[in-house]
């Protein structure tokens, strides 16, 4: 595993470049200002990153009437108002669509994506280079160029409103996305562990099973959670396919945030729960997950 | 092996496109729909003010949240790759707006900024004694959804880049020191050069995203006041799906579809020769 062996190698490299001058008390000095100041604008941007969604928690648990108090209160009796409207107003069914989109493109894209993606990264000449440049354009088209045709379709198929359209269209962004990473990924796995299986009998399945799988399943994981994250937090595909059964949590915030009377409160405790699962899955496997993000550009 | 995931690929993606390109060069209006026109959509659409208005506003949006986004994430990996304490935290901290659904970050700041109940919009201004409406504004609105979509995507900018610092080896600064440069000099001579490769792939995906923004926008303004943050997005969702005329909607979709390619295979050229 290249990537994170390199990442360890090499710590935090450019500590030396302000260390260095403190030569002199001046430059201690210096230095001293250049950190207090490093750290007023990393505390400046850190708020400006933590307060919306602190704003957002807090408002949560307010009335409605706290909520639209101004000045803004920061104290009140907190109450679990807006949180039960979650659990009993029939607001519950769009996590479980959600819920349900991201499973099923986790399970499809998977299946589909390991065998491919393990074929391409063993593959050589025009063909391979052919086929990963389709995948990785298709991944890069704009969302907007696939809900016109997808709309038009699941139109046709009647299907508009349905949790299948939904997973469908996702599917569209992340199996070549999946295949994509792992492809990268399965590049670097040793060949001589897959032909030690082989000569010991084993088929071109039983060696990606037992011999690329295994060392490869951080990685697998931290696909399935970035299809999980791209899956849960999709909106504009979603927000077009659907428009009451099988609406998703960012479509449902938006519809919310969209209405006349605006009930703050409750808006708000969707919204936390919508940021809930994909943030604790991101901290499982953080290192993994930047690889992804960035398509594997970095490698 | 390849089979089963390349004919999902191509009943996801290929099917699409190709189905795309067959409704641009349809007359599909609701009300009249017509059988094939040729390229008309394409030239009532080039043609059209809206069109033309909506690319100038993508063009400002997509200029303004890349810059800041890219200097903010710049300055946030130089800073985060340094031996500062609280380091692990204040990175872990900086990641969570990349899982924030978009939907709800817009909606963070439309909260925030609303004149009628938000903190910013209807206390603090006020308080300061600023006479701003954020959402209401047409300028201020356009400052607004660039504002919330560099809070939404600034993490990502500093993650990449973070990760290409700490690719460069650190003899290089060891070596630089001794010789006695400075920061700037050490930026201008190592980092920068170094790091160019990693610069323009994070640039293109995050033009690439900010053209094909819609989330934020949406909810935030939905493209208003007036048409003031219209992006091509917006327009094209307006057209397929508040107008109906899918067949012009196809048409934007298309247009779209080859400029952001065009800027793709710069990027995937780029990547593969770096492997």
């Amino acid at each position: 595993m290249p990537p994170d062996v390199r990442r360890k190698a090499i710590p935090a490299a450019a500590a030396a470049p302000l260390r260095a001058e403190a030569a002199s008390i001046g430059a201690r000095r210096h230095r001293r200002v250049v950190t207090f100041l490093v750290y007023t604008l990393l505390t400046l941007y850190l708020a400006f990153v933590l307060f919306p969604l602190a704003w957002l928690l807090l408002s949560s648990f307010k009335t409605r009437h706290d909520a639209l108090a101004l000045p803004p209160r920061i104290f009140f009796t907190p109450t679990w108002e807006a949180w039960e409207k979650v659990f009993t107003a029939g607001i519950l069914q769009p996590f479980g669509n959600s819920l349900f989109v991201a499973a099923t493109n986790i399970v499809v894209a998977l299946v589909l994506a390991v065998p491919a993606a393990y074929a391409l990264a063993r593959l050589r000449g025009s063909l391979k280079d052919n086929l990963s440049f389709w995948v990785l354009s298709t991944r890069m088209a704009p969302a907007f160029g696939v809900v016109v045709p997808v709309y038009m379709l699941m139109r046709l198929l009647g299907l508009l409103d349905t949790r299948l359209a939904v997973t469908l269209a996702h599917l569209a962004f992340n199996l070549p996305f999946a295949i994509w990473l792992l492809m990268r990924y399965f590049e670097d796995v040793p060949v001589e562990l897959e032909e030690a299986a082989m000569v010991d009998g084993a088929t071109r399945w039983g060696a990606l099973r037992h011999a690329v799988l295994p060392p490869s399943l951080p990685m697998v994981v931290a696909v399935a959670i970035l299809i999980f994250v791209f899956s849960w937090n999709e909106f504009i595909l979603a927000f077009i396919l659907t428009s009451f059964e099988a609406r998703t949590v960012p479509a449902l915030v938006a519809s919310l945030a969209g209405t006349m009377s605006f009930d703050w409160p409750l808006i708000c405790a969707v919204s936390a729960g919508a940021m809930a699962p994909a943030f604790v899955l991101v901290f499982i496997v953080q290192r993994h997950i930047t690889r992804g993000l960035t398509l594997g550009a970095l490698q | 092996m390849l089979a089963p995931a390349v004919l999902a690929l191509a009943a996801v993606t290929l099917f699409p496109a190709i189905y795309l390109l067959w409704m641009s060069v349809r007359g599909l209006q609701v009300q009249a729909p017509r059988g094939f026109v040729g390229l008309e959509n394409f030239r009532v659409l080039v043609q059209s003010p809206s069109f033309r208005e909506a690319t100038w506003t993508t063009g400002i949006f997509v200029a303004s949240t890349t810059t800041v986004s890219l200097i903010l994430g710049m300055a946030l990996a130089l800073a985060l790759n340094e031996d500062l304490r609280g380091r692990g935290v204040m990175r872990t901290l900086l990641t969570l707006p990349l899982v924030v659904p978009p939907v709800v970050a817009g909606f963070a700041w439309k909260f925030l900024l609303s004149s009628d109940v938000g903190v910013i919009g209807a206390y603090l201004f006020r308080l300061l004694g600023l006479g701003w409406a954020p959402l209401g504004d047409p300028a201020l609105a356009m400052v607004s959804v660039v504002l919330a979509d560099i809070w939404s995507k600034t993490s990502f900018m500093f993650l990449i880049l973070l990760a290409g610092l700490q690719a460069i080896p650190s003899e290089l600064y060891e070596a630089a020191r001794i010789d006695g440069a400075g920061f700037l000099v050490q930026l201008r001579q190592i980092t920068l050069p170094l790091l160019r490769g990693v610069l323009v792939v994070a640039l293109i995906l995050r033009v690439l995203d900010a053209i094909n923004t819609f989330d934020v926008i949406f909810v935030m303004t939905q493209g208003g006041p007036g048409t003031a943050t219209q992006t091509l997005t917006i327009l094209g969702w307006k057209t397929g799906f508040t107008y109906f005329d899918l067949g012009q909607a196809a048409a934007l979709a298309v247009l779209m579809m080859v400029a952001t390619v065009i800027a793709a295979m710069a990027l995937i050229r780029r990547t593969t020769r770096a492997t």
